[in-house]
């Protein structure tokens, strides 16, 4: 019954953990650059959800939406004006781009918003659900639909439509995507936008059960990028899966392992994969 | 003039001597006028090193408001009455939270503004930063920060106004178990879970040993690394353990999470916190309701003293919390020290703060005096059993020092 | 100006010249500077920072500017020189000086160790692991606490200032010691550029495929480097423990404060030159005590903003940092 329910905690909340990965996968899918800063969105994506709440009285889940939609414009805004610039640069131009924006991006939201806790009241804070035995706390099943529903929607979008399969195909083979008269520039714009605010809406999701201070990107590091290592850096798929399974991991090892350990657990199943196997778990599609 | 010729040849003479007795004068005057100048100063100047960025901000800026309060108060009445009149002033620097940028402050503060003591950091790894150059450099250095190994270098200018983590550690056991005693309760099964910082681990330290000297087995005992993002498992494994009350010691994040969680899964045994994120007013903001009856211990409450915590309230529009509550005690033991010896000298206060019992003004504000043992304690200081009751923070246990009856699973206990 | 070839070598000998005294000028200068400040003041205290942050980001720089290899995991080696003489002296009494070289030992291990796994990553996949190796560190520090005294940190004992223990009552000698262990890095830093080695690690960073093809060892060469940084940078982290008298798993192993710090001064002063670390140093560790100073808690966090900034104008614009930007005022070809 533990397991059960341990397991149920961490399919929950490692959907959330997906949303955010997805974001950070698809950069690098599209770009082959990985964004140190991808958390920093995700805190961004809270004080939105946050200031939603506070001046406009929306729920979080709804407040999701809005962050998704100023992030997105945002990250386009960004991806134009910096990333495009390192694209052709070495490693550490990129790489020491990304920081740099973390680094500006973390500070200016303390600057502009202080370094208090933002915590909001949501009517069904304390709720849950019980199904027998298992209990299913309401903040973490919401935030898992509305997870899953993007995701959803994320899917649809990159297999259905004209511009997702450009997107696609430009993470296979930038090239040939240029060579067959995609604005390859304008794709890389757009990806980087989803990126950003898919990992922006979830931190809204999570807002309910957590806390929003400018500081509180650097708690799903970590979890955000093993969970998109786990799964193989640009495979959208995997990064469903990894943070699935980063959010089982968790709650599965604290019943083996002291809970202060959760974390070193991810670290070296993190260190483990990027060694052995890069690539990831999963085949790459 | 028939004297002048000897006048003219004996003139150098007197006027060198003259000059002589003249320098002389100014020499005694000009040597003797910095000490007059010196032992009536117009202006302390008092360090205060608070976290002002980072996570720990909010505590500092309270901090900073409870000096501020104090000083502001002593200098309306006139100044430092020993120093003739001499006005308190504040030096303020944020200390961020990193343990170097707070030492390099201290430096600065001790090379350029000539400071006579330092107040700070409220977070114990700063604190303890600060004190290997204050101790260095001979300036007292005023605390509420509390890990156990503040007062456990032997220095001899740290000056600690509140108990130590293990005292208080085993006071959030002692009092708890005491109320359930009162309540008709026996309990034999607790849980301790703590954040994993230099705070978290302190005090459960003092929570264990005191579970172990009452015969309370403890049937969880976890550390969760500090902004841990989903605390299921850690409500789970409570749950599962079949814990009769639980000590959780945690900053305002985790607090929310916590008591929030432990709700949602319908878990209604007793939490009694240990301070930090239970006693503030964000805390009942982020919880409403569910925040009434939760307990945690606390080094000092507002309550037993409202003639002067009050003044606190209506200036900043919150209650006075307990860092800033014991901030100002320091502020107020500073300036009594001071008023004592009649000298900003910093080794002279340091001598009065050693020797010294503190029982004027914001001196009294928790525990009626203070008074510093060799190695920096406070031996006055009690920490105490405290309560959200509709909203305000009120002291339920001990009950010498209480102002409201202890609520325990509904139960009233009477004073 | 005629584009005629030209025969440099004379201008070569005395630009190498004119370099030469430039840098005799700035020893000098920096030898004096203590003796013109007071022992125990704020300004030595900071000079003495610059020193061992520029000595921390010049041993970054042998790894990433001389041979590619981007961490941001340095803190892990730092902290864990730290510790390793600091529970040597406090469980057995040992002196820091012998400290030093257990973790100049230590260091050299753990780098030895994270090489094997990470070494073949590509850049972007080797910052990743390194980041999750400072924070496993940090991890380790915070739980291990019978050992590591946990979160708590660990002080070093107060004792009477000796040489034998490495304490001292006025800043000076610790300026001296910055100072030297800063030198010790540049020279190393220098004779791996000019050496063979050096050779080696630029041929591989510009053209990978082409040196492989020749015989050029390239793993062997990376592994080189990677242990000589880690090392030095955990002696550096003994200076440092020795000049707080205090530190915790939080501060040493800060991935923001020591490994992306030593990353940011020296792409923002000038990855891959000996001068770079020192510029940056000298701008950023003020700067920061300045901001500080001035403006407190008012504008907590504008230092770090702007040097962020600064750090992505770098790379965008000026990718050799400062020292390229000061060269091209300097008049140099």
């Amino acid at each position: 019954m533990e397991i059960l329910q341990a397991l149920v905690n961490g399919l929950l909340i490692g959907g959330v953990y997906a949303v955010i990965s997805i974001g950070l996968t698809l950069v690098f899918g599209v770009m082959s650059i990985i964004n140190f800063a991808q958390a920093e969105f995700l805190m961004l994506g809270m004080f939105i959800a946050f200031f939603c709440w506070q001046y406009l009285g929306l729920d979080p889940m709804f407040g999701a939406l809005v962050a998704f939609a100023v992030v997105f414009a945002f990250g386009m805004l960004v991806q134009r004006g910096l990333i495009e610039r390192v694209m052709k640069a070495p490693d550490v131009a990129q790489i020491f781009l990304t920081v740099g924006l973390l680094i500006v991006l973390e500070n200016a939201a303390l600057l502009a918003f202080g370094s208090d806790f933002r915590s909001v009241q949501v009517p069904y804070q304390t709720s849950a659900i019980r199904l027998g035995e298992l209990i299913i706390g309401v903040p973490y099943l919401l935030a898992f639909a509305v997870s899953l529903v993007a995701g959803i929607l994320l899917w649809a979008f990159l297999r259905f439509t004209w511009l997702g399969q450009a997107m696609r195909a430009t993470s296979q083979d930038a090239n040939a995507a240029l060579s067959l008269g995609m604005d390859v520039r304008r794709i890389r714009q757009i990806a980087f936008g989803l990126g950003v605010g898919m990992t922006a809406l979830g931190g809204a999701v999570i807002l309910p059960y957590f806390t929003a201070s400018p500081t509180i990107g650097g708690q799903f590091v970590v979890l955000m990028f093993t969970a998109v290592v786990l799964g193989g850096l640009g495979n959208v798929l995997g990064a469903v899966i990894g943070g699935l399974a980063v959010g089982v991991i968790q709650t599965m090892s604290t019943l083996v392992l002291p809970i202060q350990l959760q974390n070193l657990v991810l670290f070296i199943v993190f260190i483990l994969v990027l060694a052995l196997r890069p690539e990831g778990l999963l085949r790459q599609k | 003039m028939s004297s002048d010729r000897k006048c003219i040849s004996s003139r150098p003479v007197d006027s060198t001597r003259r000059g002589l007795v003249a320098a002389a004068g100014v020499a005694t005057v000009a040597a003797g006028f910095p000490a007059i100048v010196r032992a009536q100063p117009k202006e302390v100047n008092v360090g205060v090193i608070m976290p002002l960025s980072g996570a720990n901000a909010q505590f500092g800026i309270n901090s900073r408001n409870g000096i501020e309060l104090v000083a502001d108060e002593i200098n309306e009445a006139g100044g430092i009455q020993g120093l003739g009149g001499a006005k308190i002033k504040l030096i303020v620097a944020d200390g961020t939270s990193t343990p170097t940028t707070a030492a390099n402050v201290a430096q600065r503060m001790i090379s350029q503004n000539q400071v006579t003591a330092i107040l700070g950091a409220f977070a114990s790894s700063l604190t303890i930063a600060i004190s290997e150059v204050t101790e260095r450099r001979g300036i007292p250095l005023l605390t509420m920060s509390f890990a156990d190994q503040i007062t456990g270098r032997g220095f001899k200018n740290i000056f600690q106004v509140v108990s130590k983590a293990s005292t208080i550690g085993a006071a959030q056991f002692n009092d708890a178990l005491a109320i359930a005693k009162a309540a008709g309760e026996t309990v034999t099964k607790a849980a301790i879970m703590y954040e994993d910082t230099a705070y978290g681990t302190a005090q459960a330290k003092g929570l264990r040993e005191a579970a172990k000297a009452a015969g309370v087995e403890v049937v969880m005992d976890d550390a969760y690394p500090l902004g841990i993002t989903d605390v299921t498992p850690l409500i789970t494994k409570l749950r599962n353990s079949g814990a009769q009350m639980v000590f959780p010691v945690s900053y305002l994040n985790d607090s929310l999470l916590i008591i929030r969680t432990m709700r949602q899964q319908q878990i209604d045994i007793p939490a009694i916190g240990g301070a930090a994120g239970y006693v503030i007013p964000d805390f009942v903001k982020g919880l409403g309701e569910f925040a009434n009856d939760v307990l945690s211990v606390s080094p000092a409450n507002y309550d037993r003293v409202p003639e002067l915590t009050d003044r606190f309230e209506k200036r900043y529009g919150y209650f006075m919390v307990h860092e800033a509550l014991e901030h100002a005690v320091c502020m107020g033991v500073l300036a009594e020290a001071m008023d004592i010896c009649k000298s900003a000298d910093p080794a002279k206060v340091r001598d009065t703060l050693a020797k010294e019992r503190f029982e004027k003004g914001w001196s009294t504000a928790m525990t009626g005096a203070v008074k510093f043992d060799e190695t920096g304690l406070n031996t006055l200081a009690k920490p105490v059993m405290v309560q959200w009751q509709e909203g305000r923070l009120r002291t339920v246990w001990p009950k010498d020092l209480a102002t409201a009856p202890a609520r325990w699973k509904g139960k009233t206990i009477s004073l | 100006m005629s584009q005629a070839p030209v025969d440099r070598s004379a201008s070569d000998a005395v630009a190498a010249r004119r370099r030469r005294i430039g840098w005799g000028v700035l020893l000098v200068a920096a030898v004096i500077l203590p003796w013109l400040l007071p022992e125990q003041g704020y300004t030595l205290r900071v000079a003495c920072l610059i020193l061992l942050f520029a000595a921390l980001a010049q041993a970054w720089n042998i790894a990433a500017g001389l041979s590619g290899l981007i961490s941001l995991g340095h803190a892990g080696f730092f902290g864990a020189g730290a510790y390793v003489s600091t529970l040597l002296l406090i469980n057995f009494g040992i002196s820091p000086w012998f400290g030093m070289v257990a973790a100049l030992l230590f260091g050299a291990l753990l780098a030895a160790l994270l090489s094997l796994p990470t070494l073949r990553l590509r850049g972007h996949y080797f910052a990743l692991a390194t980041i999750a190796f400072g924070e496993v560190m940090r991890v380790i520090g915070n739980s291990w606490s019978d050992v590591t005294g946990g979160p708590v940190g660990l002080s070093v004992p107060f004792s009477q200032p000796s040489f034998a223990v490495m304490q001292f009552q006025s800043l000076r000698p610790y300026y001296f010691l910055l100072l030297v262990a800063l030198i010790i890095t540049c020279l190393v830093f220098e004779r791996i550029r000019r050496g063979a080695l050096g050779l080696r690690l630029r041929a591989l960073k510009n053209h990978p495929d082409a040196a492989a093809s020749l015989g050029v060892d390239t793993t062997r060469a990376k592994f080189t480097v990677a242990v000589i940084s880690g090392a030095i940078t955990a002696v550096i982290g003994v200076l440092y423990a020795q000049f707080m008298f205090f530190f915790d798993p939080d501060t040493v192993f800060s991935l923001a404060g020591i490994s992306v710090r030593a990353a940011l001064i020296t792409i923002i002063g000038g990855m891959g030159a000996v001068a770079g670390p020192l510029i940056g140093a000298v701008l950023i560790i003020p700067i920061e005590e300045l901001t500080n100073m001035l403006f407190s808690s008012t504008a907590a966090g504008l230092s770090q903003l702007v040097f962020g900034a600064v750090l992505i104008a770098v790379v965008i614009w000026q990718p050799r940092g400062l020292l390229s930007l000061l060269t091209r005022l300097g008049g140099k070809r």
